[in-house]
């Protein structure tokens, strides 16, 4: 008598025959269950005896399922050959809580196989099977769904996220003394569009401002999106690559529309693989520019000398935990070891590294899963031991969940280190270039144009670049001020934003609009900068329009000491532009 | 030679063989009937590799254990493969040259030699059999098939060491016994796990290319 089967395992076998490709069923057939995967997985390990933790007794059970529907003797002679349908959700159930709960997706076990099987994809596989069918742990479900409501996997809102970057933007300006110090949003054109992991945000926003720094410091054209700008995708944790691809296109789609020359992915792991490798498939797109990993932007900077780095600012021993997705799936090895060489002073390997490293127990979603969570600093162990060996004082990695998952096992197993990002120690070494020493009349050759409705004001801004040898001619609307552009050619604008007749937004935009000033650089001097008209405004128009950011906005009361400070300082970058 | 011997080893052989290719074919087309999956990311790494030089990697890993971790780090068991393998390799080449080259085997040292590699396979057979049968963690995955396939495969081998020596009106028992062994591997193969021959190229094949593709394939270890 036939058992009667659930909706929900219904519908995961039909998934199934969809989902399995060609080299997936070449994978599931070739696996010989020789067991040489057992002892390469870090749960196995720590927790000697329990066979349910073995890699091809994880990947069995996706194996089992294929026997059973797609297999030749599966169908015929299934108990022969070990394949086992499901029935009950119960099943589905058991199924979940190995395939979320005592695997990461690490990639170790199907490296080490003799046959070539790739243990990790079934896993992965088996995780999509059930979230098709809404299987699947609560902070699973809670985050995919927030990646795909909301646009980004930590429900980060566009006013947060805006916030941040201009709450880094100022602390920023505030370290380095320079108010040309930028985090431009949604600026076209530019040869970088940078995309981050939402964690920055949240929980790390200092890393937002290390990478703004390198990136200014560099000259580096670049911009982040006001949209699309999360570079991480639940989907290569929990299967669905329908949520894959809808997140990749999403970044893809934010990197096009500000026409950005290539998209440079901030340091996560799951994020590079899956909008660098993965996403193209997933989103069935063929990306037209170029995507690398932030690592590989900054060791460029430093091999082409667009930046200086000194590797006595970071004294103490580091080490580098490799990130499975990116070593072990995108080849981004031998370039963090690089980077860390010239920003280190005592950089020391762990053993095994590389392709062969063990998994920080924080991928494949596992910081999301509350209920294993006792599992997982369990299975820490080994990685716990790899760092003691090291004796480094800091375990540096290129991945958020690595971050977190490593910060987790160090206070778990007491070991006397910290966490950081190469971001951080690269901000850390950066050498940041000395200004050049101010002349007497340091504006001296140039000419300023003041458009300004206020009387007053354009006084007193006269009176300030005079002083300073500038040449200045005033505008008290807009109609005045671009008749002044187009006849006076001046070096830089003042532009208030309240005008009469025509306001200082639309006059910006006529003036970015036409090519002939779209270079011009503006910096806006205004009093609706401040509560009643929140700056994000003017921030909105120009992203709206797709303009480029201008290069500075200063707020009334004018300070005359930053007025000068900021012009000086955008002239003297255009100076060297040319 | 008796009717039953000469049956054996030539009718019953091919009529083995012809099943096998056949079934073969069929399973070539099923698998044909899977999507193939395609890759559209750039390439990734330093450009020292690429989805050709990876697939080769991975398919030549198989001779080099050095290579893989697992191998690297048990090279007895890696030994025990090879012999294991040459000696299914060259089980079914004696079961060609017995019925129509057996002159080959008039010379004392290759007989002695191909009957040591036989008895070691046997050897190595009934080690993984104890293996799989003791070892909780290969219990646990092992299904009826991977111990049938490799109990055949270890009785194989002992009529293999009995088969060597070319003495055809001597010793036709286990001749009879060898090639009847013979043609039902042939014909089971295909069912079964043993047919890993006919995936595993294919398996490491795409992996390799994905990998190469991606960088990380050939491995690089550092100090």
């Amino acid at each position: 008598m036939s058992r009667t089967r659930s909706h929900k395992a219904e519908r995961v076998i039909e998934r199934m025959r969809q989902k399995v490709t060609r080299q997936m069923m070449l994978s599931l057939e070739a696996c010989v269950h020789c067991g040489l995967c057992t002892d390469q997985c870090h749960y196995v390990l720590a927790n000697p005896g329990d066979i349910t933790y073995a890699p091809a007794h994880k990947a069995d059970q996706l194996r089992q399922l294929f026997k059973a529907h797609l297999d030749w003797t599966g169908r015929a002679l299934p108990w022969w050959v070990g394949a086992r349908s499901v029935y009950s959700d119960a099943e589905l159930e058991e199924l979940k809580d190995t395939v979320f709960g005592k695997c990461t997706n690490c990639r170790r076990c199907s490296l080490a196989c003799p046959m070539g099987v790739d243990m990790a994809t079934f896993n992965r596989m088996a995780r999509g099977l059930l979230v098709h069918v809404g299987i699947m742990p609560e902070g699973v479900a809670v985050v995919a769904k927030d990646q795909w409501e909301i646009g980004n996997q930590m429900g980060v809102l566009p006013e947060e996220y805006l916030e941040t970057l201009a709450w880094m933007e100022e602390e920023l300006q505030s370290e380095y003394h320079d108010p040309s110090v930028r985090i431009p949003v949604d600026k076209p054109d530019c040869d970088v569009v940078y995309a981050i992991n939402p964690r920055e945000v949240k929980y790390d926003p200092r890393t937002i401002a290390e990478a703004a720094a390198i990136f200014h410091f560099a000259g580096e054209k670049w911009t982040m999106a006001s949209v699309g700008w999360d570079q991480t995708n639940f989907g290569l944790f929990n299967g669905d690559d329908e949520l894959g691809g809808a997140v990749a296109r999403r970044v893809y789609d934010a990197v096009a529309a500000l026409r950005g020359k290539k998209l440079v992915i901030s340091e996560c792991g799951h994020g590079y693989r899956s909008t660098r490798c993965e996403g193209p498939n997933w989103g069935r797109v063929d990306v037209p520019f170029e995507m690398e990993s932030a690592v590989i932007t900054m060791l460029r900077y430093i091999r082409e000398g667009r930046i200086q780095v000194d590797q006595s600012k970071n004294p103490g021993p580091v080490t580098y935990h490799d990130s499975c997705n990116i070593a072990r799936s995108c080849g981004l090895i031998e370039e963090p070891r690089e980077l860390l060489n010239l920003v280190c002073a005592d950089f020391r390997e762990m053993h095994p590294n590389r392709a062969e490293n063990y998994c920080c127990t924080g991928g494949g979603g596992a910081m999301s899963m509350s209920e294993y969570t006792s599992r997982r600093l369990k299975s820490a162990k080994i990685k716990a031991e790899q760092l003691k060996a090291t004796g480094a004082k800091a375990v540096v990695t290129s991945c958020h969940n690595c971050v977190d998952g490593l910060f987790d096992l160090i206070r778990h197993y007491k070991l006397d280190m910290q966490v950081k990002q190469l971001v951080s120690l690269v901000a850390s070494a950066l050498v940041v270039p000395e200004k050049p020493a101010r002349a007497v009349k340091p504006l001296a050759g140039y000419k300023i144009l003041v458009i300004d409705d206020e009387p007053d004001v354009r006084v007193y801004l006269r009176m300030i670049f005079k002083d300073q040898g500038a040449e200045v001619i005033e505008a008290p609307d807009a109609n005045q001020g671009i008749r002044a552009i187009k006849s006076e050619n001046p070096d830089l604008v003042t532009l208030d934003l309240i005008l009469p007749k025509m306001t200082g937004e639309k006059l910006y935009w006529e003036i970015k609009k036409d090519e002939r000033f779209a270079r011009l650089p503006i910096v806006v001097v205004s009093g609706c900068i401040g509560v009643d008209a929140p700056r994000i405004d003017f921030h909105r128009f120009i992203a709206e329009k797709h303009l480029p950011e201008p290069e500075a906005i200063l707020e009334k009361p004018i300070n005359p000491e930053k007025v000068l400070e900021t012009v000086r300082t955008v002239l003297e970058n255009r100076k060297d532009r040319h | 030679m008796s009717p039953e011997l000469k049956f054996a080893e030539d009718t019953l052989q091919i009529a083995a063989l012809t099943f096998m290719a056949v079934v073969y074919a069929l399973k070539v087309r099923w698998i044909l009937k899977f999507p193939a999956a395609r890759d559209r990311q750039a390439r990734t790494g330093r450009g020292h590799t690429g989805p050709l030089k990876g697939a080769t990697y991975s398919l030549a890993a198989i001779a080099m254990p050095w290579t893989v971790l697992s191998t690297r780090q048990q090279p007895f068991f890696w030994v025990q493969f090879a012999i294991f393998h040459i000696a299914v390799a060259a089980s079914i080449g004696l079961s060609f040259v017995i019925p129509y080259a057996a002159h080959l085997l008039e010379n004392q040292m290759l007989v002695f030699g191909l009957q040591a590699l036989f008895a070691a396979a046997f050897l190595v057979g009934v080690r993984r059999l104890v293996r799989r049968i003791v070892n909780p963690y290969m219990r646990a995955i092992s299904s009826p098939d991977d111990y049938f396939s490799l109990a055949l495969l270890v009785v194989w081998f002992a009529s293999s060491v009995l088969a060597a020596p070319p003495s055809h009106e001597q010793r036709e028992w286990p001749l009879l016994g060898y090639f009847w062994l013979t043609a039902f591997f042939l014909v089971y193969v295909p069912f079964s796990k043993i047919s890993h021959y006919l995936y595993y190229p294919f398996a490491r094949w795409y992996l390799g290319r994905t990998l190469g593709h991606r960088g990380v394939y050939p491995v690089e270890r550092g100090a």
